[in-house]
């Protein structure tokens, strides 16, 4: 079943000449992991806001085509509507606060309050959330006194306790520590686990090849690609869109180790098959 | 965590009180100060707020913002005693500059009424959490929009205090001068603000994405996650305070 469904969406930002997203047209299955990569400016952040709304009804500009999440069209409906379908977490932790709010439960029911909903079904799902991104220990804290990784796992919080059918993130881990980075990428683990829909965009390309069922390539807007990781990162030209595949298959590729069943490259050690990890081995007993 | 709150938590009977009552306080305590414009009356309503501090166990928070005003005062008292345009006898001399008693008994009254006003908002600020005041007002009608900038204020501030603090650092260890004279220290505050300001543009632009995305904009009611309070003596404090104000609205007529 189709969570997103987007045909033929064109956006171009106002005061600007070049279209941001040019023609995409694709759809999402429920319960999908979708990585989005490409280059900077490649429209990646554009498209995360165009599946949450913001494009056109924030930023205003030139628009065009259709965008579904579930059933609600996004040009004809309100944010607040559609941020219960589709939740948006971006990169900058400590701007995603709301800053009103003292204590890091107050800040997950923020969304909840503006859309009116019983305190007694809001303790249930700020509880759901903090446990969900093992952050109950900090349920009284400030949300300002956090580190970077507990305040980006917060505001993923405050996302899923409005519960989105969809959770998009745009490179959530960019401006993290590695521990962080970790963090963040273990909490996504276990949403998909869930069953919800996420869509990330993410320049670390070794865990968008180990978690993604499927990777966006986007380049100038356009959508060069849309498979499997092995596809998306076998292909010859991929350099060519600003994106360096993950290093197995960088490897894999010089060694010329392909999967025996796709015969692609493969993304993550797993998918390197077995006999060539024990000749790797050897290989490298030998050189020492 | 830094904030601008002033809020002192202590255990007393005044931080127990309902905040619309303390708000009720500050503006009638104020009304009163013009209502009956004598200084036993403006005294009389700064002893009760001192009282009230002093319950409060915040007595000593308020001593250094008085302290703030001391230059206002000082200049009350000297442009009063000197230049009030009702001054005809002498109080006394002050290296040949001649004070007078109409003068000064006027500065007396304004200052009492600036340290009355102080005093009854210190009352209010310093037993009353900054976020609790916001959600009583915004249950009892006040704009969730407006509640939303007095409360961010507080809390986003310091925080650009803090990344300003970081960009003086950047800018220090590649050898800008920002400490020393009144020149120096001017010279650093323009590279010093452009990266701020811009910083701070971008946080607002990300942090309006993130409020729209929460709903902000929603229609309907709004719902909220703390539990209305049972404040102590609510209704008869407000009683009491109106019947106040009342009493002095009639002192006035009638006099």
């Amino acid at each position: 079943m189709n969570i997103i469904r987007v045909e033929g969406l064109k956006y171009k930002y106002p005061h600007t000449d070049k279209l941001a997203l040019d023609d995409l047209t694709f759809d999402i299955k429920k319960g999908e992991f979708i990585g989005i990569v490409g280059k900077n400016t490649a429209g990646k952040s554009t498209l995360c806001y165009a599946l949450t709304g913001l494009v056109p009804h924030f930023f205003k500009g030139a628009y065009g085509g259709q965008v579904y999440v579930d059933d609600l069209e996004i040009l004809k409906s309100d944010i607040s509507d559609i941020s219960l379908k589709a939740g948006l977490v971006f990169e900058n932790p400590f701007s995603q606060m709301t800053g009103s709010k003292y204590t890091v439960a107050e800040e997950i029911a923020f969304g909840l309050e503006n859309m009116g909903v019983d305190r007694e079904e809001m303790i249930t799902r700020i509880n759901e959330s903090l446990l969900l991104l093992d952050i109950e220990h900090i349920k009284d804290k400030n949300p300002f006194s956090l580190s970077g990784g507990q305040m980006q796992r917060l505001a993923i919080a405050s996302v899923i306790a409005m519960r989105p059918d969809v959770l998009i993130l745009d490179e959530p881990t960019s401006q993290l520590d590695p521990q962080g980075t970790e963090e963040v990428f273990k909490v996504v683990e276990k949403l998909t686990k869930e069953g919800i829909t996420i869509i990330m965009a993410e320049h670390k390309i070794e865990k968008i090849a180990q978690y993604s069922d499927r990777v966006m390539l986007l380049h100038n807007g356009r959508l060069i690609d849309f498979d499997t990781p092995q596809k998306v990162f076998s292909r010859e030209d991929i350099l060519d869109f600003g994106v360096s595949p993950p290093i197995f298959t960088k490897i894999c590729r010089v060694l010329n180790i392909r999967d025996a069943n796709t015969d692609l490259y493969p993304v993550t050690l797993e998918q390197v098959p077995k006999k060539e990890l024990t000749l790797s081995k050897e290989t490298i007993s030998k050189r020492r | 965590m830094q904030s601008m709150t002033l809020y002192v938590e202590k255990n007393s009977l005044i931080h127990k009180i309902d905040p619309i009552s303390k708000l009720l306080f500050v503006v009638i305590s104020i009304a009163i100060s013009y209502i009956v414009p004598t200084i036993s009356v403006v005294l009389g309503s700064v002893v009760i707020s001192i009282l009230l501090l002093i319950i409060g166990k915040v007595f000593r928070h308020i001593l250094p913002i008085i302290g703030v005003s001391l230059i206002l005062i000082l200049s009350i008292i000297i442009v009063q005693g000197l230049f009030h345009p009702e001054s005809k006898t002498p109080l006394f001399t002050l290296g040949g500059i001649v004070f007078y008693k109409e003068g000064i008994s006027y500065a007396l009254l304004l200052t009492l009424r600036v340290i009355n006003m102080l005093c009854a908002f210190g009352v209010l600020i310093l037993t009353t959490k900054p976020d609790e005041l916001i959600e009583t007002l915004i249950k009892k009608g006040m704009s969730p929009k407006l509640g939303y900038i007095f409360l961010s204020v507080l809390q986003i501030v310091p925080q650009m205090r803090a990344t300003m603090g970081k960009i003086t650092d950047a800018q220090r260890s590649r050898g800008m001068e920002t400490q020393g004279n009144v020149w120096i220290r001017m010279k650093a505050l323009f590279p010093l603000i452009g990266p701020v300001v811009l910083n701070s543009l971008n946080d607002t632009r990300e942090r309006a994405i993130a409020l729209e995305i929460r709903g902000f904009n929603a229609k309907g009611v709004k719902t909220f996650y703390n539990p209305s309070r049972n404040y102590p003596y609510r209704i008869a404090i407000k009683f009491g305070l109106i019947l106040v104000l009342i009493l002095a609205i009639v002192w006035r007529v009638w006099k």
